[in-house]
Parts: structure tokens; C-alpha cells; sequence
């Protein structure tokens, strides 16, 4: 099957079209938007009253202040807002692949993630992602870090990678249902790791500090990365990846989806 | 009596179904677990107590707590808002059940399951993998009461948003409320002794830690005694009071059902 190639514009074009027409429908719901949205608020909140009441018995964690910890929190909110957003299909992928309403997706001169993604446009999301730029903003304006332009562009490559580590976790666990159907299980574990991100990764040692590190990265996704904001003078080795380790796995990822869309062969019903 | 234990007996096999489920959910808690006991020895460093906890006392409190929250989790509010809204539920309203028990016991499969599934191991891995001490007390025979209690405790809540259901098809944002509440509140993730005093006093009379902090403390805190007997009896009362409630909540909240066809 011969796909018509389209340039990017065009994809932005297309993509622009298409949630635009999913958010008026979502606006018929604005009682739900709002639900949500407090939802949303109160959840990402959560993880920051647990810092707040455990920094009122202790000064430091690992080293890092109360501070320190809120820019690495902000950082990992906003880096995870892109799954939440754009790629919140995929938790629906085991339930397509099971109906076989996956089907459709063969069928349209398109690229077929692209065209999977663009289904749904979270909402509710915007929530975390705002409030995730809000923190970033007061705590390095508490820190006082120094801001140049340069610093500002490895801090936008820096997200754009975490960003895409987090999708790329999320989205190879859920394509585990092109082979097993039921992804739930996969899936729930892959959010679950999600959870750990915002810690200092130098609290670990042996098998869980080379797991975060190399093999389920989330210490990228968050730690690794504000490092060279918070401490720029102090930085290892490995943490100057940060902004090529989620382009390569999202192409691993890519390609776990290709494989998986060519293996699928529907369930029969 | 006959017909609810049926119901058990239904959703216990349901929950053999989704072993798989139950299998990852181990595999995240003892990921968790690791990642607990690194988190807390940084946060003990040298101290011996802090708070008037030791670090095997704060991390056995922990690692119990991140299992509990996996054994309570009912879904009865998904459950029922997806039966709401398929209209499944006008089924139970023909029959001669009791709806409150009968969700009830809808559930309660999944938790003597989960209890099976990852209570004990998670016991057996504190005790031979962490090396912590398990203190056998006489609080320790309230446990398997209190444990009940907070089982009933959780599904008043999830029953309760579950029924707002009656009213609206948003529930994703109620829940998500509950669950942060009940999570940070209860004592669910730090004990209740790290909050500062004047948050704690207030907590204490609240809901919420009843479902985690008066089991939990059950068995790190073998030393108290007549503490555990108070929240013991904050725990029944706000048992009583929200089985209550949610039956007067659910009384009002069926009147408004209008089911289109089917």
C-alpha cells in the first residue's frame, strides 16, 4: 500500500483541522471541562503536599531544597503534559485493537500514528501544563537562576526530549496489544513508573539506579535534566544525553508500533 | 444473605480472570517499595527517629500503605457510573436486592482476592527481603477488623461519587478528587505523624485516615494502647455515618434515573 507523502505543514495543517473540530464538540461539555480540570488541579497537586509535609520535619533531600525539588516537580509536569495531551489516544489502543474499530485506521492515505493521535485532544491536560509553567516560572524566579537565551533553548530541547521519553514508555507498552490484546497490565505499570520521576535519581543505588537510568529511563523524563538548570557546575556525564535520549527512544518506540501494525491481525470480531 | 454471598462468590471468579492485572500490580508495588526504602533512608540519613519514628517503623507504615492502596481500590464508582449510563442498573432496581449491599459485595471478591494476592507477599518480602521486624502485639488482633472497616470506609466513597453518576455524566474529575483526598489526607503515603501538630488534630476526627492510618498504626505502633481503641471507634462511627448517608444519598439520587429504552 503506497501512502501519499505530505509534508509536515501539510500534517500541521491537517492536524489543526481535525482537534479543532474535536474541541468544538468537547465544548458542548463545559461542566465536564470544568470537573475535570479541578480534577486534574487536585492530582497534580497531591505530589506537591507530600514534598511540602516532608520538608516541614526535614531541610534537605539528598541535598536538593524544598526549592530545588518544586523546579524539578514543574519540570516533570510540564513534560509530561505532551503524553497527557496530544497521546492520551493510546489508552484506548487495547480496546481498538479488541473491537477491531483498529481497522479503519489502515485505510486512509495517512500516516497511521499521526492519524491515531489526532483522534483525541486532551482538555483537561492544559490544566497540568499550566500550571506545570507557572511553577517552572516561580521557582526559578525563587532560585534565581540565570536566564540567557541559550539557556532558555536547552530548556526547550531539554522538555521536548523528556517529553518524548514519557510518550515513548506509555506508547510502546501500550502497543503491547497488537500481540496480547489485554495491554492493561503493561500499560498500568508503565504509568506507575511515571510516579517516580520527580525524585532526586541520586537517592538510588545498585539495580534501580542503572534501571532508571538505562533501561526504563524516567530519570530523564524530570531529574536528570533540571540538573543542568538547577547545578550546571556539578553535572555528570550522562546527564548531558538529556536532550538526544527521547529522540532515540521514540524512534525504537516508532518502531515497535510499525512492527506491531504490520503483525496485527484483528481478533475476529 | 444467600443471594449477596453468590455475588461474592461471582466477583471473586471474575477477579481470577484478570490474574495478569494482579501480577502487575505486584510487580509496580515492589518497584515501589524500592523506591520507598531508598526515599526514606535519604530522608532518615543518620537520625534514628524522626518524629518519634524509626526509619523500619516509617518504612514498614509505607510499604503496608502503597499495598493497602492497591487492595481497596474497589472501582465501584466506574463501575456503577458505566451502569448508569448503559442503563444496566434498571436491572437491579426489578429485583428484591438491597443495591447498596449489593455493590457491596460486587466488590468484595476483588478485595479478599487482592488481599490473598498481595498482602502476604508483600508481609513475607518486608520481613526476609528488607530485613524488617514485624512486632507481634495485642493491637494486632483489632487488624483484620480494622481492615474490613476501611474496606467498607472506601467503598462508601467510591459508592458515593459513583452514584452522582445519577446526575452527571462527568465523573472522571469527582473521582480523581476523591482518590487525591483520601491519598493525602489518610495518611496513605506519609505517616500522619510527619504533618505538622495543628494539621494532624484536625485530621484525626476526619474520614479519611480511618481508612489508612488506623489500620496502619495497628501494626507499626505496637506501644500505644488506648489510642488505638479511640480511632478504632472514630473508625466505626464514620463507617456507620457514611453507610448511612450513602443510603439516604442513593434514595434521592434513583428518583431522577431516566432510562430511554433498552
Amino acid at each position: 500500500m503506497s501512502v501519499a507523502i505530505r509534508s509536515p505543514a501539510e500534517y500541521l495543517r491537517l492536524y489543526f483541522l481535525i482537534e479543532g473540530q474535536y474541541i468544538k464538540a468537547r465544548l458542548h461539555y463545559r461542566a465536564d471541562f470544568m470537573i475535570s480540570s479541578v480534577g486534574m488541579l487536585f492530582s497534580s497537586l497531591a505530589t506537591l503536599g507530600v514534598f511540602a509535609v516532608l520538608f516541614s520535619t526535614i531541610d534537605e533531600l539528598a541535598g536538593w531544597s524544598f526549592m530545588e525539588m518544586v523546579f524539578i516537580y514543574a519540570f516533570y509536569m510540564v513534560a509530561i503534559s505532551p503524553m497527557q495531551i496530544l497521546f492520551d489516544q493510546f489508552w484506548f489502543l487495547r480496546f481498538d485493537v479488541r473491537q477491531g474499530t483498529f481497522l479503519k485506521y489502515y485505510f486512509r492515505p495517512l500516516n497511521m500514528m499521526f492519524y491515531y493521535v489526532s483522534e483525541r485532544f486532551d482538555l483537561k491536560g492544559l490544566t497540568q501544563l499550566v500550571l506545570g509553567v507557572g511553577l517552572l516560572v516561580y521557582s526559578s524566579l525563587r532560585l534565581e537562576l540565570g536566564w540567557t537565551p541559550g539557556r532558555l533553548a536547552i530548556l526547550f530541547v531539554t522538555l521536548l526530549s523528556a517529553s518524548l521519553v514519557q510518550i515513548s514508555l506509555v506508547v510502546a507498552a501500550a502497543c503491547s496489544a497488537f500481540w496480547f490484546i489485554n495491554s492493561w497490565p503493561v500499560l498500568s505499570l508503565a504509568w506507575k513508573m511515571r510516579e517516580f520521576a520527580p525524585y532526586p535519581m541520586t537517592i538510588f543505588s545498585g539495580l534501580m539506579r542503572i534501571t532508571f537510568t538505562y533501561i526504563l529511563p524516567i530519570g530523564f523524563v524530570a531529574f536528570f535534566p533540571s540538573q543542568l538548570f538547577l547545578r550546571p557546575e556539578t553535572v555528570s556525564g550522562v546527564v548531558w544525553a538529556a536532550p538526544f535520549v527521547g529522540i532515540g527512544l521514540f524512534a525504537v518506540t516508532y518502531l515497535v508500533w510499525s512492527r506491531g501494525v504490520d503483525a496485527y491481525t484483528g481478533t475476529g470480531s | 444473605m444467600r443471594s449477596y454471598l453468590a455475588v461474592v462468590r461471582g466477583s471473586t471468579m471474575m477477579g481470577m480472570v484478570y490474574r495478569f492485572g494482579f501480577l502487575a500490580a505486584t510487580v509496580g508495588n515492589v518497584v515501589y517499595l524500592g523506591v520507598a526504602y531508598y526515599l526514606w533512608k535519604s530522608v532518615y540519613g543518620d537520625a534514628t527517629t524522626i518524629r518519634g519514628l524509626t526509619f523500619d517503623q516509617t518504612f514498614l507504615y509505607v510499604a503496608l500503605g502503597s499495598t493497602l492502596f492497591i487492595v481497596l481500590k474497589t472501582y465501584v464508582d466506574w463501575n456503577l457510573y458505566s451502569e448508569i449510563r448503559e442503563g444496566i442498573v434498571a436491572i437491579y432496581l426489578v429485583r428484591p436486592i438491597d443495591f447498596q449491599l449489593y455493590m457491596l459485595a460486587s466488590c468484595t471478591g476483588f478485595f479478599l482476592l487482592s488481599v490473598a494476592t498481595l498482602v502476604v507477599p508483600t508481609i513475607l518480602l518486608m520481613v526476609f527481603v528488607f530485613q524488617v521486624s514485624i512486632p507481634l502485639s495485642a493491637p494486632l488482633a483489632l487488624l483484620p477488623f480494622s481492615l474490613v472497616f476501611a474496606f467498607v470506609l472506601t467503598f462508601c466513597f467510591d459508592y458515593g461519587v459513583g452514584l452522582s453518576g445519577f446526575y452527571t455524566e462527568s465523573i472522571w474529575g469527582i473521582s480523581t478528587v476523591k482518590d487525591t483526598l483520601v491519598l493525602v489526607l489518610s495518611g496513605a503515603l506519609i505517616p500522619l505523624q510527619f504533618f505538622p501538630d495543628t494539621i494532624r488534630d484536625i485530621l484525626r476526627w476526619l474520614p479519611f485516615q480511618a481508612v489508612y492510618y488506623t489500620p496502619l498504626s495497628l501494626v507499626t505502633l505496637p506501644d500505644e494502647g488506648w489510642q488505638h481503641v479511640t480511632r478504632f471507634g472514630v473508625q466505626v462511627g464514620w463507617m456507620v455515618v457514611l453507610l448511612a448517608a450513602t443510603r439516604v444519598l442513593y434514595g434521592r439520587a434513583v428518583k431522577v434515573l431516566r432510562i430511554a429504552g433498552g
